[in-house]
């Protein structure tokens, strides 16, 4: 049985991220006409931006893009009905170029889709996890620590509350101000990876990397650990209330001892469905942070991308996202039988 | 001790929102000239309080003109998005997976009508108000064949339910920061487009909380008598249904408001949604990175968006407090 269940949300994954990304990819080839599309592409390279105004120029362009098929397998015009295209259209290479593996090449840089999310995975990479781990344990800490005192938690909790409801290019921005700012407090490099350069200070030099990561994972930190450490906050409070907490502090067991031991386990169950919305949540984050900190990573190329209409790269970067949300909830239903053995997996 | 402390609390909240809320109403609607003799200039120096950008705009001046920008964006969004949210989350709470049974040709038509919409939308290049126009076609195509009465022996339920459920986890399995970017970039940026995708990206929650409220109340045995009195589900649905379950989204309508702000001033700070000229505090805030030297380019601004979103909660737990 959970063979079928594990095939069934695969399934599911693929087929999801397969909807958003089509809508999209219609959509994004859809709603530009062709015009500013070809116009954006050729941006960077300014030797073809004055060839534009030659039709057989354009005409050539397009066509090697593949903008000249038609969009999809079906169109409906008001005149002529339906009409049937047939196999050569820009969704059906799109899709077979997909299923091969080949995401295309960006519009703007002319490199590879997959080369450019490599390179910004690199960055991305350390700083979620490093940012995942450090929200977790600070939600599980304050949780934990303020358990017993209902004075501290009340603060701790509305100071959470308040941090959770400001956006988060408002902290970052705030961070950065005042603690990367020669006219303040010029603690933390202000600007990307410093001025070494990004090819000296990746895996190399893992201190200078952390040094420079300090502020952008401390933003990403403040801003996903408020709804773990509220979830968690009344869970616990709703385990401390169980008859189980009163007859282990009865038989003496330490207050530290009844949270870590006993009533925080309980309590960790409701927030397994929060811990796999918190790596998405984190990249979604990293998209506002690394932009404001210039770091080269994932968020940032989705952001540039979204300024820059480059298509491709924007399309995968929403579907890598999409991928790694649906591969955690999966992750989520897999892992909550095995956290408490009273739930089956059910088909 | 703790009473008076609460209604100063929610005096400033209260007084905060009513000052935003007429000096939007009451914002001129000239682009402001830029005063290019001071640039850079910090606050309380000269006549521009608030300070002035690198351009030599005022501050104060952009924040007047940003807030009316930030409520008719936000406000329209967040009444769309219950609008849109209640109506999906009733309909899948009231039908579930059994109540609708529909006969084959119309199940056809249905998807006849969605496809329809769709080819619409890409036939329309570029049009700003594409899915005004293309939603309310799929609605009105896929409703039309409820006209008939004529109950039909070759009908099968339709699983309502399953349905919009598939759709909110279908929506949530993008992070919203990133679909909202994602499909802001894709549509022509104006004022109407970025109402239309906030509601369009923001709905899985108050449909989610709508189908929670629904299902409470249709166990409910005056549901019961009103189904065999014979009434049309809409009329059940907006006569017996609703008045006990809009309260639960109209209390979350000053938290759509302020979740909506916080999505807009980020999609503003980034640069993709409204048009450039539109004078935001997201826009505002971005100035910044170019000067950061300027703290009251962030100071401003900063503390708007915090005062807003902050009194807007604020007002929302109280509500819900009582």
């Amino acid at each position: 049985m959970p063979g079928l269940v594990l095939l069934r949300h695969l399934l599911r994954t693929v087929g999801s991220a397969w909807l958003i990304l089509s809508v999209l990819f219609l959509l994004s080839r859809g709603a530009t006409d062709q015009r500013s599309l070809l116009q954006t592409m050729v941006e960077s390279s300014a030797r073809l931006g004055s060839l534009l105004e030659q039709p057989a120029v354009s005409q050539q362009l397009l066509q090697r893009y593949g903008l000249d098929a038609p969009l999809f397998y079906v169109s409906w015009q008001p005149a002529t009905g339906w009409y049937w295209h047939g196999f050569h259209n820009q969704y059906h290479t799109w899709l077979t170029q997909l299923l091969q593996g080949n995401l295309g090449t960006s519009y703007r840089s002319e490199e590879p889709v997959l080369v450019l999310l490599g390179q910004a995975l690199q960055y991305t990479l350390p700083l979620t996890m490093l940012a995942a781990t450090l929200s977790i344990a600070l939600a599980l800490y304050l949780v934990a620590a303020t358990g017993y005192r209902p004075i501290v938690s009340n603060w701790v909790m509305s100071m959470a509350h308040t941090l959770q409801s400001i956006p988060l290019f408002l902290l970052a921005l705030g961070l950065l101000l005042l603690l990367a700012n020669p006219d303040a407090l010029n603690w933390f490099p202000a600007f990307g990876l410093g001025p070494t350069g990004p090819t000296s200070t990746s895996w190399s030099h893992p201190q200078a990397l952390l040094y420079q990561l300090t502020l952008p994972t401390l933003s990403l930190v403040l801003g996903s650990f408020p709804a773990l450490a509220i979830q968690l906050n009344g869970s616990l409070h709703q385990e401390l209330a169980r008859p189980y907490v009163a007859t282990a502090r009865a038989k003496g067991t330490s207050q530290g001892r009844t949270i870590w031991r006993h009533a925080l386990r309980n309590a960790l169950l409701p927030t397994v469905t929060l811990l796999t919305e918190l790596l998405p949540s984190i990249v979604a984050g990293s998209v506002v942070v690394e932009v404001i900190f210039a770091l080269p990573g994932m968020g940032r190329l989705i952001a540039d991308a979204a300024v820059q209409q480059d298509y491709p790269v924007l399309l995968a970067g929403v579907g890598l996202v999409a991928i790694v949300r649906l591969l955690a909830q999966l992750l989520a239903d897999i892992l909550y039988p095995l956290l408490d053995p009273r739930i089956r997996i059910t088909a | 001790m703790k009473r008076p402390f609460r209604t100063v609390q929610r005096g400033l909240a209260i007084s905060w929102l009513s000052l935003l809320i007429v000096a939007a109403l009451l914002a001129p609607s000239t682009v402001p000239t830029p005063d290019l003799a001071t640039i850079n200039q910090p606050p309380f120096h000269s006549t521009h309080w608030l300070g002035t950008t690198s351009q030599g705009l005022d501050v104060g001046m952009s924040l007047w003109q940003g807030a009316r920008t930030l409520l008719l964006v936000s406000v329209p969004a967040a009444l769309c998005t219950l609008l849109l949210g209640g109506f999906l989350g009733g309909i899948a709470g009231y039908w579930g997976n059994t109540g609708l049974r529909i006969t084959r040709t119309q199940l056809v038509l249905m998807v006849a009508g969605v496809g329809l919409a769709g080819l619409l939308l890409s036939w329309f290049p570029g049009a700003g108000g594409w899915p005004w126009l293309g939603v309310p076609a799929a609605a009105g195509l896929g409703l039309l064949p409820w006209r008939n009465k004529k109950p039909s022996t070759n009908t099968w339920p339709f699983p309502v339910d399953s349905s919009i459920l598939a759709l909110i986890a279908l929506v949530n399995s993008v992070p919203l920061l990133v679909l909202v970017v994602a499909v802001a970039s894709i549509q022509r940026p104006s004022l109407a487009g970025v109402v239309a995708l906030l509601s369009l990206t923001c709905w899985p929650t108050p449909a989610r909380l709508m189908r929670a409220a629904t299902l409470q109340s249709r166990s409910q045995p005056y549901i019961e008598a009103a189904q065999a009195a014979g009434l049309p589900a809409v009329r059940i649905l907006w006569r017996h249904i609703s008045p006990n379950a809009l309260p639960v989204l109209l209390v979350r309508f000053p938290l759509t408001v302020a979740v909506l702000i916080s999505l807009e001033t980020t999609l503003s700070f980034l640069g993709v949604g409204l048009p450039p000229e539109t004078p935001s505090w997201g826009r505002l805030l971005a100035a910044v990175r170019q000067a950061p030297a300027n703290w009251w380019l962030m100071l401003w601004p900063g503390l708007a968006i915090a005062f807003t979103i902050l009194s807007l909660q604020y007002i929302a737990t109280s509500k819900e407090g009582e």
